[in-house]
């Protein structure tokens, strides 16, 4: 017993210094744990007769979504019909209805809130109507159509988009936003379809020896799966100070035309499917080709003029577009102040149609009928253009 | 440690070392001890035998050591020790009782016929009976049980004695305890591999007995696999807390120690999160849990201070254990009902926060004997993944989100024996548990907190053995950090698997000896997870034979089949999976075996990998989900297995020794596919409200991975005081992939292994016990969302350093058979982790106080 004093008396020290230490935190390899971010959370507030999940898309500040720019999402989130709009999913009363909503895992920085309601106008308008189509896989499926409510993040007083910034505390941890309002009003609902187009001009561009390549683009109506009906070309002179004069930025005595625009940007090559090139020389540095394109404006001032050669006080549908591609090849990291490239790099190239709702069209796209199939959409031939610059 | 230090703790270690007589492995001394005996007895030189008896029984009381002292108290003709040995022997209550006390009685009118003849004062003792210098012979029978009793007795003591020799292939080998009559057949459970025999309680005292190799008792020797046992002294000594801390001992073992409740076990490789390529038994009942894949280690109904040994099979068991024995078998043998104290009662407390309380009973009173136990602990983690109050991750589950582990236990276990051979058990047990569990793919850290339960039935009635149990699990399993904001997902689980067998041993001569055994089995599954598409229903059924056949007295050839009907297994509709084995042991001198063994084995696809539709969040993309699902055309895992082995052992040396070289053949390994694009018109998950970023599917892979290896592994107790032991394993796996690169198998398998022990026991109150395991390193092939893009998921290789576990114990009987204390030390081997996705495990100490009144 005597021999037992000591050892017992060491096991309780040895208890007492070690026994009542808590865990440390030490991350494992998995990348979340190595990283420091936070979250944006809120309530969507839908003042409207439409029904159908939101869709709220976080979107960095300085690289906004059309029209603004050409900006992508980082993330979304959904917030389901049931959720939102509870007991009154299944009739047309307007509102106003609340849900919370989170966007997880967000890096500090600088955002945007961007959303709608992606309706199922099925419901209440007859044929020809859309159901509850989004989906962010495809390009042609990824954007609202007519009838969707539009949303996001803004300032109740100016409805000024809202920038929300993620800072950081003083020991470098992200510090969440909370109580973010995202609105969604009847008063956005999408106007029209999406504007997709198609065209019958040659593939091929000779950069080397064309100065310019000319494409006539006609609205093509999609049935089925995607389901888009563009009415034609929504077509809008430039007013950027809004004073019902339109602007004539380059001074040729001629109204600018605002919208639709058209981005010309080259394809990553040997990859499946028609993905952006993000580093066409292989320099390792991103960035992003474009070749300088405009709409041919002398066709749409007619329609956009009235007959006494003055602005007509709408934006006006058209039937086609001429659109003009030059031989000049521009570094568009920064949209700002794109630069030109000596060359123009040969390959494949998109071409996209933006119009002033934010919504896009691009050729080619996945319904191509070599991709369409495998990923169970309709094939279309016309969906299959690209532009082959030699 | 500076040089005075070290000095100074050396002149310490060694002043114990020296102070007091010592004692090592006891079962090889304790072995040593009674060879040397039996062979001085042999000699006739009694006084020294039988003390050497004395000795070996002394540091591990065998029924059997009695037994031989009283023979050899017999046979030198003093009739008054051999009686009071013999009514020791009696006292440890053996089941041939009644025999050895019709001896009793006989001897006893013997001496007391000698005294009533005894001769005039000066004649010499013996002159007045036999030539031989041996006692009158008993007294003729005087009733017809008496002669009925003689005749029995005789007739087993010949049997013994014909089997003991048989064992050895030197008749004037120690023969004596052939003729023991001890304990060999009555069950404490009834199942050959559900902890009927003793590690010790064979025939020949002090042997290495198994019951997993051939699901009946035989000698380790015998068995037709690599077999490793841990005995209950190892367990005491080791230091470790945990049974897959135990686990580290065994050659080509896989131990990877996830969180302090939560490892993954495999056996000569492959293993992964989810380690489902072993089959977890205890006292034969399966503790596999069919809906994942796994052992929940931490949910096991038992604790070490209940088991009497582990038995480890390395090396395919589906021929007689049928789906997920594919790599080996790991049975945990409890003590029998009745055998031990009445009353045990330990506590241990240590770093971690770690409580532990444990409370054992055994009793007996007439036929049926009982074990009784209960038992609670807790113990925090090592290292926690995530901080409190972050802005981005929020713990789920577990209020506490440092606790590690935490579970109340109790168990009860009985066993009523009509007659000899013919005997009930029932055993039944409850387990509420709290721990960590690591899934596969893009999950990670997982709680759960689960209720186990058990209840089984044996029955042996002579050569017939009927068992049935009950497995039950239920609780929440689900992920215990998740994005604040993002969608949670289900956790509930519920698993009943009801299982009924039927086992019956006939031997008989045909050419030969033959052991046969016959087989059948039918379990079925049911499970309500809400990672699964519905609730789920299989029903499994099985019938084996294993023939043990002994050709000429040196070879015996086991040849064993087995065949399993799955539901699914030809591609969705029910299908067999048969597993032959054939091996050969030759053992042409004593103590040595050598064996050959070629095998099949298989594993059966999981509840999770045929019927899963699990939508898994991707993380920092609210509205997306990757979609894992099952697959109900998977083929089973295939291993087709060569191996050889020698075993050997050394008695006179304290000598063990286990040497395997083998090769396995695996395929169809069933794994996670890369990410599936959905065609768009599934891309929307109404159920969960997201859009399916693709999918991801249980898949057989079309590599074959070969992989060789050679494991030693040796015991040796040379001296009074000294044991030690030490394994080493070398592993390769290669596979048939065109870019070695891409074998994350490979790379996920280290390539050595190696153990050492040394343990020392003091005859009065000491002991020490340290050991240490290394692992070479590896290189983890894991899917991590991408940074730059969470949508996407790539493969990511993450190296992980070479480690050394080291676990060591020092204990003190404070007051003999009542109160003993013990210091231990875990993971002493410093910070490391044994997964990228692992605990930082620390070095933690636990004090120990174990009071058995």
């Amino acid at each position: 017993m005597k021999r037992a004093l000591p050892f017992l008396a060491f096991t309780l020290a040895s208890l007492l210094s070690g026994g009542c230490d808590a865990p440390d935190v030490v991350p494992t390899a998995d990348g979340r744990q190595n990283t420091r971010s936070a979250r944006i959370e809120g309530n969507l507030v839908v003042q409207s007769r439409a029904r159908g999940n939101a869709i709220v898309f976080l979107y960095d500040a300085a690289n906004p979504p059309p029209p603004a720019g050409s900006g992508r999402p980082l993330a979304f989130t959904v917030v389901t019909a049931e959720e939102l709009f509870g007991a009154s999913l299944g009739d047309t009363s307007p509102g106003p209805f609340t849900a919370p909503f989170a966007l997880s895992l967000v890096e500090p920085g600088r955002y945007l809130l961007r959303g709608f309601i992606d309706a199922d106008t099925c419901r209440s308008v007859p044929q020809p109507c859309h159901v509850s189509d989004f989906n962010p896989w495809y390009s042609v499926t990824a954007e609202p159509n007519a009838g969707d409510v539009g949303g996001g993040a803004v300032d109740p007083l100016t409805s000024a988009t809202r920038i929300l910034e993620i800072t950081t505390d003083a020991d470098g941890w992200p510090q969440p936003l909370t109580g973010v309002s995202v609105s969604f009003a009847d008063s956005a609902t999408v106007p029209f379809d999406r504007p997709a187009f198609q065209t019958a001009d040659p593939r091929e561009f000779a950069a080397s020896t064309t100065p310019t390549k000319l494409l006539t683009l006609t609205p093509q109506v999609l049935t089925g799966a995607v389901d888009q009906r563009p009415p034609g070309f929504w077509v809008q002179l430039a007013d950027a100070n809004k004073d019902g004069v339109p602007d004539d930025a380059n001074g040729d005595g001629k109204p600018d035309i605002a919208w639709p625009r058209v981005i010309v940007r080259k394809l990553a090559e040997g990859v499946p499917g028609y993905v952006d090139d993000t580093d066409h020389d292989r320099d390792g540095q991103p960035d992003a080709v474009v070749l300088a394109a405009g709409l041919v404006p002398d066709p749409l001032l007619v329609a956009l003029l009235d007959e006494q050669g003055k602005p007509r006080p709408q934006p006006v549908f058209v039937p086609q577009l001429l659109v003009a591609i030059r031989a000049q090849a521009l570094d568009a990291r920064d949209p700002a102040a794109p630069t030109p490239l000596a060359t123009v790099p040969p390959g494949r190239y998109s071409v996209t149609l933006l119009q002033s709702t934010g919504q896009t069209w691009r050729l080619p796209n996945e319904l191509d009928p070599a991709l369409a199939e495998a990923v169970g959409l309709p094939g279309v031939a016309s969906q299959a253009f690209v532009l082959e610059v030699r | 440690m500076n040089p005075p230090t070290a000095f100074r703790r050396g002149a310490l270690l060694a002043l114990c070392l020296c102070a007091t007589e010592a004692l090592a492995d006891a079962r090889l001394e304790a072995r040593r001890h009674f060879r040397n005996g039996m062979s001085l007895i042999e000699q006739k030189n009694f006084d020294e035998g039988i003390a050497e008896l004395e000795a070996a029984y002394a540091i591990k009381p065998h029924p059997s050591v009695l037994y031989n002292i009283a023979r050899a108290y017999q046979d030198a003709g003093r009739l008054d020790e051999a009686l009071d040995a013999y009514k020791r022997y009696l006292a440890s209550n053996p089941p041939d009782a009644t025999n050895v006390q019709a001896q009793v009685t006989r001897l006893e009118a013997t001496r007391q016929a000698a005294q009533a003849e005894a001769p005039e004062p000066g004649a010499q003792p013996g002159t007045a009976g036999s030539a031989t210098g041996l006692p009158m012979p008993p007294p003729p029978p005087t009733s017809i049980q008496a002669q009925q009793q003689l005749a029995t007795l005789m007739e087993r003591l010949e049997k013994a004695v014909a089997r003991a020799e048989s064992m050895s292939a030197q008749p004037q080998a120690p023969q004596q305890p052939a003729a023991t009559p001890g304990p060999t057949t009555v069950s404490s459970s009834g199942g050959g591999e559900s902890g009927d025999t003793s590690g010790d309680q064979g025939l020949v005292p002090y042997e290495e007995r198994v019951v997993t190799a051939s699901r009946r008792a035989q000698s380790s020797l015998e068995a037709p696999n690599a077999t490793t046992v841990i005995t209950a002294e190892d367990i005491r000594l080791s230091g470790a807390t945990t049974l897959p801390e135990l686990l580290r001992r065994v050659p080509g073992a896989d131990v990877m120690a996830m969180g302090v409740g939560s490892a993954n076990v495999s056996l000569r490789g492959f293993n992964q999160r989810l380690a489902n390529k072993v089959l977890v038994l205890v006292d034969g009942r399966t503790e596999y849990q069919d809906f994942l894949g796994l052992t929940v280690w931490a949910g096991l109904p038992i604790g070490l201070e209940e088991i009497d040994r582990i038995e480890v099979i390395r090396g395919p068991g589906s021929a007689l254990y049928g789906a997920n024995a594919m790599l080996g078998v790991i049975n945990i043998i409890t003590q029998a009902p009745g055998t031990g104290r009445r009353a045990r009662f330990g506590a241990m407390a240590g770093g971690g926060n770690t409580v532990q309380g444990s409370f054992v009973s055994h009793g007996q009173n007439g036929g049926l004997r009982y074990r009784a136990s209960a038992a609670y602990r807790q113990e925090d983690k090592w290292s926690r993944d995530y901080e409190s109050g972050r802005p981005d991750f929020a713990l789920q589950g577990p209020a506490d989100p440092d606790l590690g582990q935490r579970g109340a236990r109790a168990n009860l276990s009985t066993v009523y024996t009509f007659q000899e051979g013919q005997a009930i058990g029932v055993s039944g047990g409850v387990h509420r548990y709290l721990t960590e569990i690591y899934p596969l793919g893009l999950l990670r850290n997982y709680y759960i907190d689960g209720l186990g339960a058990y209840a089984k039935a044996d029955v042996e009635l002579g050569a017939v053995k009927l068992k049935a149990f009950w497995n039950h699990l239920s609780g929440d399993a689900g992920p215990q950090y998740e994005a604040i904001g993002q969608r949670s997902l289900g956790i509930q689980v519920a698993s009943n698997v009801f299982n009924g067998e039927a086992l019956y041993a006939r031997g008989f001569e045909l050419a030969g000896e033959h052991q046969v055994n016959i087989g059948v089995e039918g379990r079925l599954k049911r499970v309500a997870f809400t990672y699964l598409d519905d609730l789920r229903e299989e029903f499994h059924a099985a019938a084996f034979v294993q023939d043990d056949w002994r050709i000429v007295q040196p070879l015996r050839l086991i040849v064993s089949y087995r065949v399993d009907r799955h539901p699914l297994l030809d591609k969705g509709n029910p299908g067999i999976a048969q597993s032959p084995r054939l091996s050969a042991v030759f053992q042409p001198i004593e103590g040595h075996a050598f064996r050959a063994s070629v095998a099949t084995a298989f594993r059966e696809p999981t509840f999770l990998e045929s019927y899963t539709r699990l939508p898994v969040p991707v993380p920092g993309v609210n509205g997306v989900s990757l979609l894992t699902t099952g697959n109900r055309t998977l083929r089973p895992e295939r291993l087709n297995a060569l191996e050889l082995g020698w075993r050997g052992e050394s008695p006179r040396l304290g000598l063990d020794w286990d040497v395997a070289l083998y090769q396995n053949t695996v395929k169809d390994l069933i794994a996670l596919s890369p990410v599936q694009s959905l065609p768009a018109g599934e891309s929307y998950d109404s159920g969960t409200g997201s859009y399916l970023l693709g999918r991801s599917m249980f898949t057989n892979e079309a590599a074959i991975y070969t992989a060789r290896g050679v494991e030693a592994g040796i015991n040796v107790s040379p001296i009074d005081g000294l044991g030690v032991k030490a394994s080493a394993a070398y592993q390769h796996i290669s596979s048939d992939l065109p870019d070695e690169g891409q074998c994350g198998t490979c790379s996920q398998t280290p390539a050595f292994r190696l153990f050492g022990g040394v343990t020392y026991r003091t005859r009065t109150d000491l002991e020490f016990g340290i050991e240490a395991a290394f692992t070479t390193s590896t290189t983890w092939v894991e899917r991590e969302p991408s940074a730059s893009d969470p949508t996407r998921v790539d493969l990511i290789a993450n190296n992980l350093p070479a480690y050394t576990v080291v676990n060591a114990r020092v204990g003190y009987t404070v007051v003999k058979d009542f109160v003993s204390v013990a210091l231990q030390g875990s993971q002493l081997g410093g910070g490391h982790a044994e997964h990228p996705f692992g605990n930082r495990i620390e070095r933690r100490v636990f004090a120990n106080l174990t009071v058995t009144p």
